[in-house]
């Protein structure tokens, strides 16, 4: 009915199965005069072992959108598919093993607990998972992201990027099947955001790692399998594999 | 999660810090109570006293096991309510955190469990150094108890492992009952409030804290209104004012997320003719949690003790007046024995009432109902008594009072002592058998006569010496003060006018109440004072960004200070004024009792005690506010008004 759903569709048929799938998702705030509509039909797939970019205008219902995707705020209208699983309307607990084992996520604001070093941080999900532990696992996620050596910090005694890199190694030690990123590059200076890219980069490419970005960047949505636009709610365009320029074309075309 | 517990629990000391404080010295307190009462009911009476000097000491002992008793309560009550406030207050504080934790994979019970783990190490922390600090406090109190009068001599209080493990173990269950509710709010934390700047803005007024406060406003209020009912008789007021100082504490504490902002409103007119009290008038609004956790503490202390102050010395007053009432007489001699015989020959005196306590003991009742009393025990002059004591007996007549004969008297008529029954007076080293031929009317006073006995039946020698109270009456058309001079000139005793001598007594009963106050007004002010310095603190952390945005747009740091000392005045003064309306509350029903048992509305207002609590108040949160706002604005304001984490 819409361009926005003809180019979900497509990218939805494309080279493998969804891990994450939208269905006619709409999401509003408040009441009567004040009702926003932030989603207004989306259906999207993002295939599995791939990176997709949102991208859009501010307002555009970005975050909306990656939060309905990862099951932290209820849609509206629609349905919200992980793994082929219907999350729309699951009770705490299965959002909560969800987030346990099936999710990971990486913010701007890097989110780290302050009381807990880097290797806690790390070992946190584990730990609340229940699962045990192996300081062996952690360190290696750790070094992977270049932090061998950082193992007994604590956030406020690591750079931006260091602390980032902390939350993507806590993120990925569940071996989650879908990484939700929002602006994960939107604090930090060019040199740490290029890492992180590089880092988000390895994992799909070496791992087959699934990534969702929510990014304002265009040099940051380069990086991704996939940009798909975002505009009052809906998907109004899509590239495969775009340019820096490119992306800053077409979200210049939406903007104005 | 024991691990994520410490670690929290590591890096909010500052959070925490009040709370554990609340806990230590309720475990002090109480095992420096418990250490106390074990002492005071084991201590020997000294043998080769006699019968009243050891009633009197047993007495003593009792009274400080009941202040001591108190004591263990108040502590316990504050502990908790401090530990529920600051875990309340964290919690709100530390949403983003739970948040994460929820992001995490965390679960609801996880998260109770962890707020949980945290208050055992607080509770674990707190009862350690109480169990410390309680050894000098058992010390401490027993010198005060000794100094304010309530033990005749020095009690050596051991120490006693079991008492100190006891209070660790209460001082710790304190923590982990103050935390269940915080944990509750906690399991509701969602996770995507890690994501927000603000999180969604924190519901204050809780289902819970509606229902509890509406019903409890709304006993109060029942309560006021049926105090004034003529029903009401004055133990009936007294108990009503204790519960309405209590409950409605509760309820004003758990409504002032809403009473705050209200009053402040009020207050506003006056703080908006200057820019930083239009400031403070609008942070007082919006930060509803803060203020009303800075105004709770003052509420409950203002509402309990003057509310309780006020009712006992009403209740002194009312016995004043009411002996002013029932004694019908123009002088009071107080003498002894010997002299007091010399009153009645005293040139304008027409009835001359002597009333000498005496040194018998009576005993009652039989088998396991036998008690043996050695106070209050009155040799009177059965038809000078009844021409100036103007109440009625309850039952029975002091006109039989002759012979082998004895009355209740007004301070034992509720001891349910029957007309025709037997008491045994000893007299002289003989067992005496007297038929109780009246019971005398209960009076308002406190430690009125017990019994009442005809002189005729004590030895002579044993009334000289007795200490006596002589009612007169004059002539009439003679000037009491006359008399008053004349009696004086005789070297007879001292001599007070009826009106005095009711005031002195009543003042008498009220010095003792106030010794009793002094104990715990100064524990309910120390622990009022922990819980406002914590939430000015904890809420002074919390403003960093707040204090640094402000300085961005041009406020200077002394401004800054004075906006944040306005804001603490103001929320001081609207503690300290619901506190009162509460206590105006509990008073009403005292003065209604007042007018129907004495004919005026009296009630005391304890001045001196407002006098020093008003201003202790304004001085405890200026000096917490002005510190807590000088270190939140030590950093430069630019590095905080960016920063995130």
């Amino acid at each position: 009915m819409t361009e926005g759903q003809t180019i979900g569709r497509a990218w939805h048929a494309g080279p493998a199965a969804p891990a994450v799938e939208l269905r006619e998702v709409s999401r509003e705030y408040g009441r009567g005069d004040a009702k926003v509509r932030a989603l207004d039909g989306v259906s999207i797939g993002f295939p599995a072992g791939s990176w997709t970019a949102v991208m859009g205008p501010s307002g555009s219902g970005k975050s909306t959108l990656l939060h309905c995707a990862a099951g932290l705020e209820k849609a509206s209208g629609g349905r919200v598919l992980l793994r082929g699983q219907d999350i729309t309307s699951a009770p705490d607990s299965a959002l909560t093993a969800l987030r346990r084992h099936t999710v990971g996520f990486v913010f701007q604001t890097f989110n780290l607990v302050g009381s807990l070093t880097a290797e806690q941080n790390v070992a946190l999900p584990l730990k609340l998972a229940r699962r045990t532990v192996s300081r062996q696992a952690v360190r290696e996620v750790l070094e992977a992201v270049g932090l061998a050596d950082r193992l007994r910090h604590r956030p406020r005694e690591l750079s931006g990027g260091q602390q980032q890199r902390v939350a993507i190694a806590r993120a990925m030690v569940t071996r989650p099947a879908v990484l939700f990123a929002d602006e994960p590059t939107g604090a930090l200076d060019s040199a740490s955001a290029r890492t992180v890219l590089q880092l988000l980069r390895t994992m799909v490419d070496s791992a087959g790692q699934t990534i969702v970005m929510v990014t304002h960047d265009p040099a940051a949505a380069a990086r991704a399998d996939a940009v798909v636009f975002l505009s009052d709610g809906r998907i109004v365009d899509q590239a495969l594999r775009p340019s820096a320029r490119e992306v800053a074309d077409r979200l210049a075309r939406l903007e104005g | 999660m024991p691990g994520i517990a410490f670690s929290n629990f590591r890096e909010h000391r500052r959070l925490f810090t009040g709370a554990i404080l609340a806990v230590a010295l309720g475990v002090a307190l109480m095992q420096a109570s418990l250490s106390m009462m074990a002492a005071v009911s084991e201590a020997r009476i000294p043998a080769g006293l006699s019968g009243q000097a050891r009633e009197r000491i047993r007495d003593a002992y009792a009274g400080a096991a009941t202040l001591l008793g108190m004591t263990v309560m108040l502590a316990g009550f504050l502990a908790l309510f401090i530990v529920g406030s600051t875990f309340a207050f964290t919690v709100a504080q530390r949403r983003r955190e739970l948040a994460l934790l929820r992001l995490a994979g965390g679960s609801r019970p996880q998260l109770v469990v962890l707020l949980l783990a945290e208050a055992a190490l607080l509770g674990a922390v707190g009862a350690a150094a109480g169990v410390l600090l309680g050894v000098p406090g058992t010390w401490a109190q027993a010198w005060l108890l000794a100094a304010f009068g309530f033990l005749p001599g020095a009690v050596a209080p051991a120490l006693n492992g079991g008492i100190m493990l006891a209070s660790a173990c209460v001082g710790f269950t304190v923590a982990l009952f103050g935390v269940l509710a915080a944990a509750r709010r906690a399991a509701l934390v969602r996770p995507l409030e890690a994501l927000r700047d603000t999180g969604r803005a924190a519901r204050v007024m809780t289902v819970a804290r509606w229902v509890f406060g509406l019903s409890s406003l709304a006993f109060v209020i029942w309560l006021v209104a049926a105090a004034q009912t003529g029903r009401v008789d004055v133990l009936g007021a007294l108990l009503i004012a204790m519960a309405v100082s209590v409950v409605g504490a509760v309820a004003l504490s758990l409504l002032s997320p809403l009473v705050v902002p209200l009053v402040g409103g009020l207050l506003g007119l006056a703080l908006r003719r200057s820019i930083l009290g239009e400031i403070a008038q609008a942070n007082l609004r919006d930060a509803v949690r803060r203020s009303a956790s800075t105004a709770a503490p003052l509420i409950v202390l203002v509402s309990l003790v003057v509310g309780l102050m006020g009712t006992l010395a009403s209740l002194g007053r009312m016995g004043g007046e009411e002996q002013k009432r029932i004694v019908a007489g123009d002088l009071v001699v107080d003498s002894t024995g010997a002299q007091a015989s010399r009153i009645a020959a005293v040139p304008g005196v027409a009835v001359a009432s002597p009333q000498a306590t005496v040194p018998i003991a009576v005993t009652v009742g039989r088998r396991a109902y036998r008690r043996t009393y050695y106070s209050g025990i009155v040799a009177v002059d059965p038809s000078a008594y009844r021409q100036t004591y103007r109440r009625a007996p309850r039952s029975g007549s002091l006109a039989a009072l002759r012979g082998r004969t004895i009355a209740v008297g007004p301070g034992l008529s509720e001891e349910g002592l029957r007309r025709g029954g037997v008491a045994v007076a000893r007299i002289g080293g003989q067992g005496v058998r007297l038929r109780i031929v009246a019971v005398m009317a209960p009076v308002l006073e406190n430690g009125a006569d017990g019994f009442l006995l005809p002189r005729e039946l004590v030895p002579a020698d044993v009334m000289a010496k007795a200490p006596t109270r002589t009612v007169i009456q004059v002539m009439p058309g003679t000037a009491p003060s006359a008399v008053a001079a004349r009696i004086r000139a005789a070297g007879i005793g001292t001599v007070r006018s009826l009106a005095d001598w009711a005031d002195d007594e009543a003042d008498r009963q009220q010095k003792g109440n106030e010794a009793i106050f002094a104990v715990l007004v100064g524990l309910g002010g120390l622990y009022a004072a922990v819980a406002v310095v914590n939430a000015v603190v904890i809420a002074g952390a919390e403003r960093k960004t707040e204090f640094a945005v402000v300085r961005l747009t041009g406020m200077s740091r002394p401004q800054v200070v004075r906006m944040a000392l306005i804001e603490a005045a103001a929320v001081t003064a609207i503690g300290l004024l619901l506190g009162l309306l509460v206590a105006a509350g509990a008073l009403a029903g005292i003065g209604a009792a007042a007018v129907r048992a004495v004919g005026t509305p009296l009630v005391a207002v304890p001045w001196e005690l407002l006098g020093l609590l008003v201003p202790g108040a304004f001085i405890v949160t200026a000096v917490a506010s002005a510190w807590s706002t000088l270190s939140a604005t030590r950093v430069p304001p630019v590095a905080l008004a960016t920063a995130r984490e």
